[in-house]
């Protein structure tokens, strides 16, 4: 018999009712479809993450204008190549626990099991580059009108066949 | 958490049943890492009508006590809310103060 997943095993209090009131917030709505084109095989494949993963080398999330004001979250996105790992990043997320994912990335952005894919041919390859968003967004609107079009943009570019969503 | 990216009506879904920070699974745990991954991807080639939803059969190891212990501290919002009970209906309801 098939699992049934629990979303809320591992999240209780404020958070549960938070996202449970959410949930009932959603009304119906059109679902977008793309069939997949090629079998994964032959397939690019990029990864979008929204735990606010970051190159060292670039710029961090704004972490300090969320502790200025707590219903605010930056909204912007960082590009990864497909060779970093957890020596090469920071994690900027207040809601999550980074210390699993700053001693093994792939916890969370699994750059690393992506190649091991491409090396055994189970994939076509791992797109050049990856994305990161930080998810404690409130108001969508900035993501939803500059973030969102940015990074399809860039994925275009990329020209990705799958795109892996991965919550943090 | 599953039930929530639902409600957003994406196309397909991978569903999984582990705490939030380690989606893909424990640190140094390459083979289940790999495994959540690959079964993910294979959902995108059975899943074949939208909003499709795969329920991926992974146990997480630790009780939800365990896991709930190791969390760091509370971000901002929640212990801003402690101080301010009373927004807490405004936050429930994505009501952000101007």
């Amino acid at each position: 018999m098939e699992k049934t997943v629990d979303s809320f095993r591992f999240i209780s209090g404020i958070t549960r009712r938070m996202i449970r009131t959410w949930i009932s917030m959603e009304k119906p709505r059109p679902i977008p479809w793309t069939p997949l084109a090629k079998p994964l095989a032959q397939s690019t494949v990029a990864l979008l993450s929204s735990a606010g993963v970051a190159l060292k080398t670039d710029q961090p999330f704004d972490q300090e204008g969320e502790r200025q004001n707590p219903w605010w979250g930056d909204p912007s996105y960082r590009i990864l190549p497909d060779t970093a790992t957890e020596n090469d990043v920071r994690l900027y997320h207040l809601h999550i626990d980074p210390r699993f994912a700053e001693q093994d990335l792939n916890c969370l952005f699994p750059l690393g099991r992506l190649k091991e894919l491409e090396q055994s041919g189970e994939i076509g390859r791992s797109s050049p580059r990856h994305y990161s968003m930080m998810g404690y967004i409130l108001e969508p609107e900035t993501l939803l009108k500059v973030t969102v079009p940015a990074i399809t943009r860039d994925l275009r570019e990329d020209q990705a066949d799958v795109v892996v969503l991965v919550p943090a | 958490m599953p039930d929530l990216t639902a409600s957003v009506s994406v196309p397909r879904l991978a569903a999984i049943e582990y705490p939030l920070g380690r989606t893909l699974g424990q640190p140094g745990d390459a083979a289940g890492q790999l495994a959540v991954l690959r079964a993910t991807l294979h959902a995108l080639e059975t899943i074949q009508t939208p909003g499709g939803i795969v329920n991926l059969p992974f146990e997480w190891p630790e009780s939800p006590k365990v896991v709930q212990n190791s969390q760091t501290e509370n971000p901002p919002i929640a212990r801003y809310i402690v101080k301010h009970p009373w927004l807490l209906p405004r936050l429930l309801n994505r009501d952000v103060p101007k």
